[in-house]
């Protein structure tokens, strides 16, 4: 069970020496995707986890999901060490939004918001019909991500924006203290884009919600998060402000490409251009 | 309900046609415990009793149970095209039951329980090799395990035409109408071994149901919802062989069964678990009744194996579907 003492006082995450690799059938030597990976996540900020493709961050976003069974070293959620938590202890903090929802099935929007509520639920193997507070909490979420009126439209017939935003009317059902993204914008148009963005800053200043996103959008991240976490080769190689992080040496060294750095013009963040 | 009335309409279809009004008064008459009386007087009762009523019982269990198996694979896999038939589950358990027929150990003493677990370690070999094939590489698309169970399915048929040749032509003969899928002559006491095995496996996965719903959403998606994923596959995976072998080794392979019923379930119902597997076990009961007593009636007095029918009506849906998602999918 969750420590409630150190609830309050622990980060919400404490990573040790995280390693990981993912296995494969052939005995080649296959790199480590994350290396000795050693860091403190602050709860109540929105963090970007930025690198080139390759670089290690969907892994680690998956490793704070406990989607990924760590490799080595440890990895503390509120102070309590994910090897002694339940897969339903971990899901009743954390909600993921994967980068893809594919569905085969014939499932609504509302029937997969609601399944949210799988983890507040103990019956055997998680049978159980929802109750009313169920619902009502599924409703909240989906008027908060503007999908009610799609609640009896079926997954697959939905357009990929409205897809977004219902699985994070899921992930909030959920309840979560902490949200973690999988590039939430990656195949969005600009408005979509903003819309997102401007959700998740508001769960984040309103109800105090962790945000953790991945993401390839530097700009985006820029205007949108408190702190980044620059990644490449499984290694950090920056945390800080955008301010901080997004410094033309760095990216360059990074990205191993020219890049102009100048301010947004409204909010004089940094923003990050290619050359011509 | 509908059950029961499907039942008695079924009952009625055979060599001997008998009227509704007969069927009643017998059924009733059984109920309230007045069969001993009229067992062995009256034709019409006997034959209803003791030939189709519990041959019809068999065809429902039978087709209940396929169905729900269908719907848990489809669900596992995340493939709607899954099938204990079509993925090689079915055919696995019938080359541990032609083992365990051909070898004697199915008439030795614990006959009764020798057969369904030879079955049973058959279908789970399958899923096994079905669960590494489905789960190794990342390109994998539904057609790999649709390809695989072509391949499975011919492999273990070899292996049952090769025992068959070897064995004693008698007792290959029962093997051959046995292995077409046949619900012939079974007795209430056979009826009640078959009902505590799909008992045990219905349970299993009835209890699974929700975290059926969320493996639909993907693996890893499942986990971040907080579902146990591995502890639910190998539950679902071992209810599905038991459940599998079970139906096979009391009535061979009677294949589509478990593909068209869920089917067609989803379309007029809803793709939820906890809905879905126990109306597609009534619907796929329902349909095999059905299915079989066409089997008896086209040809009577002769009969062919219930598998004919299946597969005449499965056959083509399924082929429908594939092309179908060919289109909408492009995959």
């Amino acid at each position: 069970m969750l420590n409630s003492d150190s609830f309050i006082a622990a980060p919400a995450y404490a990573l040790r020496d995280v390693t990981f690799r993912y296995a494969t059938s052939s005995r080649d030597t296959s790199e480590s995707v994350l290396k000795n990976l050693t860091c403190s996540i602050d709860s109540g900020k929105i963090l970007g986890i930025l690198g080139p493709n390759g670089s290690g961050k969907s892994t680690l976003l998956k490793l704070l999901a406990r989607v990924l069974l760590q490799g080595s070293g440890t990895i503390e959620l509120f102070g309590n060490s994910f090897s002694r938590l339940s897969q339903g202890e971990v899901a009743r903090r954390v909600a993921l939004v994967p980068q893809e929802t594919m569905q085969i099935f014939p499932f609504t929007i509302a029937e997969m918001v609601l399944m949210g509520r799988f983890p507040h639920h103990r019956g055997w193997g998680g049978w159980h019909w929802e109750d009313s507070d169920d619902w009502r909490i599924a409703h909240q979420a989906m008027e908060e991500l503007d999908v009610t009126h799609l609640g009896s439209r079926l997954v697959t017939d939905v357009s990929g924006g409205e897809r977004q935003r219902a699985v994070i009317a899921r992930a909030l059902t959920q309840e979560p203290q902490i949200l973690l993204l999988d590039e939430p914008t990656a195949f969005l148009d600009l408005h979509h884009q903003l819309d997102i963005a401007r959700i998740l800053r508001r769960l984040n200043r309103e109800r105090g919600l962790t945000v953790i996103l991945v993401s390839h959008d530097l700009n985006l991240a820029s205007q949108y998060c408190d702190r980044l976490m620059l990644l490449h080769h499984g290694q950090i190689v920056e945390v800080g402000s955008p301010l901080e992080v997004l410094r033309p040496e760095l990216l360059e060294s990074v990205y191993g490409c020219p890049v102009l750095v100048d301010g947004h013009p409204q909010s004089g963040l940094p923003r990050v251009s290619l050359p011509v | 309900m509908l059950a029961v009335a499907a039942l008695c309409t079924c009952l009625g279809f055979g060599t001997e046609s008998i009227a509704f009004s007969r069927i009643w008064s017998v059924l009733l008459g059984a109920l309230m415990g007045r069969e001993f009386v009229t067992i062995g007087t009256d034709p019409a009762s006997v034959i209803l009793l003791q030939v189709r009523l519990p041959r019809l019982i068999l065809a429902f269990f039978v087709g209940g149970s396929l169905a729900m198996v269908g719907v848990a694979l489809q669900a596992l896999l995340r493939n709607p095209l899954a099938d204990p038939f079509i993925i090689g589950i079915s055919s696995g358990a019938a080359l541990g039951a032609a083992i365990a027929i051909l070898f004697g150990v199915g008439i030795s003493v614990w006959s009764v329980s020798a057969l369904p677990v030879c079955a049973f370690a058959g279908a789970v070999l399958s899923l096994l090799i079905m669960y590494r094939i489905s789960s190794a590489g990342t390109g994998f698309s539904i057609y790999t395990l649709l390809l695989a169970g072509v391949v499975l399915n011919a492999i273990f048929s070899a292996f049952i035409m090769f025992l068959t040749s070897v064995a004693d032509p008698n007792r290959a003969f029962g093997m051959y109408a046995w292995l077409m899928g046949s619900l012939t002559g079974p007795d209430f006491s056979t009826l009640g071994v078959l009902a505590l095995y799909l008992g045990v496996g219905l349970i299993v996965l009835g209890t699974q149901a929700q975290s059926l719903n969320l493996l639909t959403l993907g693996e890893e998606t499942a986990r971040s919802l907080g579902v146990e994923v591995e502890r639910v596959k190998q539950l679902v995976f071992v209810a599905s062989a038991l459940l599998t072998g079970a139906v096979v080794s009391f009535s061979g392979i009677i294949g589509f069964v478990g593909l068209i019923v869920p089917h067609a379930v989803r379309l007029v119902l809803c793709a939820d678990h906890r809905l879905l597997l126990p109306v597609a076990g009534f619907a796929g009961g329902i349909f095999l009744m059905f299915a079989d007593t066409i089997a008896r009636t086209v040809l009577s007095p002769a009969e062919f194996p219930v598998g004919v029918v299946t597969a005449l009506v499965g056959g083509p849906v399924f082929l429908f579907l594939l092309m179908n998602r060919n289109m909408r999918v492009g995959m």
